[in-house]
């Protein structure tokens, strides 16, 4: 009990800082949503229900969350792979994909973002390469397109699947596999029955990160993506910094907050479930 | 112990009052900035001017327009820096807002020098920008004005800017204008934009514009000179032109922010970007900020030889565009929409 005392006690300084400084703007941000006058005394459902009565915005909600989705599943279908090679490989090959996997984290995101224009641009390296190759007579051109986005989102957010992947894989006995295989189990049978749930949590972590944060990268989503195609974070700007329609400006905000901790936890649960 | 608790208590309570003191003493303002070029120049020229002439230090507060009308706005009277800079359409909201403290231009010393009608009650202008249609000479050719932009020859290279800026704004009702719209009415850009929309080469955010041109991927956009002389210095290759119906201008204003414990360093800050030898550095390489200074040339790129020409352009009513705005930023975000 008293350890249970002392570490409360410990953990005071941010439960602190935390209220203060996240929930209680949380709860103003709250308010602003529902607020119809400047200094939040009289409320509505109004900005609400404009943003759930217009299509478009359930569109953009249901667009930004698919969008958040694409980015997980290509990212883990990608750091699989490298993470198991991680495991089986030796120590000089083991720290290159570590930085390898760390690089992208080192530049800005902007910068990132930028350079994946003069990759999937008009004369672009994708351009360019897909007629030089042969797979097609006109230039491909992915700028500006949800393939292209997805594309560089899967790079940019790519250390966030990574390094949760390879801490866990870390943890699996590279012996386990050859137990498995002189016991007869096929390669598909080992990955399915031996790798895969020693991988799950680190899976489930970085699904996390990246479902989180490809869903809200404004930046790489106007850049790359430009305004056709449209997602919550830019809708969120617009209202909040163009508009000033603070109250509908909060609806979005706490839409798109409430809707990724709605997956996160989803997440969660279903990484809880099989865990036992 | 000779030094008690309360003693100590005081001392630590005064120590930043006595401080804060101290920095109004040798004079300082905080100004809010464009980042890019504006900030840059203003940290070299006008921080340095400002300090020699009347021992003012400014901090400078790199935000864009609406960010500053955001901040000021949530700060409820107590804003974070004194002196705004605004493009006409910010400017009108924070003129609804009441957002700053009553500007009265005799309290400048250059004010002579700047055109009257660009000094008023709520600020002065420091800077005029000239808005047409810039283009890459090596790809396309020259475009004669609005209505060319829909063409099939030059909507492949075209780059698209939606309503969020001021000149986002005014190019898209320029568009309206060709096509039979007017100031209050834009639907016909709307209806021309629909129709060329899978063939434009890019709708993207107004700051990623200049970028997108530098980059190849688009030839022909609706921009100020300021961007067009900046991207040429750079060796891309851009031409500005005026389109037949006419080029649209407006001036950036700085305000003081209300509640500013600083009016005075911040007039004095004004004063000192309005001087001539500031104004002529400023519209110099490589900042080419055109200048309100009548007694300063505005340089080869900019189709005018003084500010005083500013009536001859194209101008708005904001406050009947802001009206409207939001309505037509959500049009557009819908029209635009794969």
């Amino acid at each position: 009990m008293t350890e249970t005392r002392r570490a409360l006690l410990l953990a005071t300084p941010l439960v602190l800082a935390q209220l203060a400084f996240f929930l209680a703007p949380l709860l103003i941000l709250a308010a602003t949503s529902f607020a119809t006058d400047e200094r939040l005394r009289a409320f509505s459902i109004e900005a609400w229900s404009e943003f759930a009565g217009d299509p478009f915005n359930l569109h953009a909600l249901f667009d930004t969350m698919k969008l958040g989705a694409a980015v997980v599943i290509v990212t883990a279908c990608l750091a699989l792979p490298l993470a198991l090679l991680h495991l089986v490989s030796g120590p000089h090959l083991r720290r290159l994909i570590l930085i390898a996997a760390v690089l992208p984290l080192l530049t800005s995101v902007v910068v990132r973002s930028f350079a994946w224009i003069a990759i999937l641009g008009r004369d672009g390296v994708l351009a360019q390469a897909s007629v030089a190759l042969g797979f097609s007579s006109t230039p491909v051109v992915l700028l500006q397109t949800e393939p292209g986005l997805i594309l560089a989102l899967t790079q940019i957010e790519m250390p966030l699947m990574l390094l949760p992947l390879l801490s866990t894989l870390g943890k699996l006995d590279p012996a386990l596999l050859d137990a498995s295989a002189v016991l007869g189990a096929s390669l598909a049978r080992t990955l399915r029955c031996v790798v895969l749930p020693a991988a799950m949590p680190g899976l489930l972590a970085g699904a996390t990160l990246v479902f989180a944060s490809s869903s809200t990268a404004f930046i790489s989503q106007s850049i790359i993506g430009g305004s056709r195609l449209v997602y919550l974070p830019s809708l969120l700007w617009q209202q909040a910094m163009v508009i000033f329609n603070w109250p509908q400006a909060a609806a979005i905000a706490l839409t798109l907050m409430l809707s990724v901790m709605l997956v996160v936890t989803a997440l969660n649960m279903a990484g809880r479930r099989l865990h036992g | 112990m000779t030094l008690g608790r309360r003693a100590l208590l005081a001392c630590s309570l005064a120590a930043p009052t006595l401080l804060a003191r101290r920095a109004d003493a040798a004079g300082s303002v905080t100004a809010a900035i464009y980042p890019g070029p504006w900030e840059e120049a203003y940290r070299a020229i006008v921080a340095p001017a400002l300090k020699a002439d009347a021992g003012i230090d400014v901090a400078f507060e790199p935000l864009f327009a609406v960010d500053e009308i955001a901040k000021v706005r949530a700060a409820r009277g107590n804003p974070p820096f004194d002196v705004m800079v605004l493009d006409p359409g910010p400017r009108a909201s924070g003129i609804d807002f009441e957002l700053y403290e009553p500007f009265d231009g005799t309290k400048l010393k250059n004010s002579s020098k700047v055109p009257a009608g660009l000094i008023d009650k709520y600020g002065a202008a420091v800077a005029a920008q000239v808005v047409g249609i810039a283009y890459n000479p090596k790809k396309v050719a020259k475009p004669a004005g609005w209505k060319d932009l829909f063409k099939p020859e030059f909507v492949t290279h075209l780059g698209l800017t939606g309503l969020q800026t001021t000149f986002g704004t005014m190019c898209i009702i320029e568009n309206a204008k060709a096509f039979g719209g007017s100031d209050t009415n834009i639907e016909p850009a709307f209806a021309e934009i629909k129709k060329v929309l899978p063939q434009v080469a890019a709708v993207a955010s107004p700051a990623a514009l200049p970028g997108l041109f530098q980059q190849g991927q688009i030839d022909i956009m609706y921009i100020n000179t300021q961007t067009v002389t900046t991207l040429k210095s750079r060796g891309v290759d851009v031409e500005f032109v005026v389109p037949d119906s006419g080029a649209s201008a407006f001036v950036t204003t700085m305000h003081i922010a209300k509640g500013s414990q600083h009016v005075a360093e911040a007039y004095a800050y004004i004063d000192t970007v309005l001087a001539t030898p500031i104004q002529d550095k400023l519209a110099a390489k490589p900042y080419y900020l055109t200048p309100v200074n009548k007694e300063v040339d505005p340089g080869s790129d900019v189709p005018m030889k003084s500010v005083e020409e500013i009536g001859k352009f194209i101008t708005y009513d904001w406050q009947k565009i802001n009206v409207q705005r939001a309505k037509w930023i959500d049009r557009f975000n819908k029209e635009v929409a794969k």
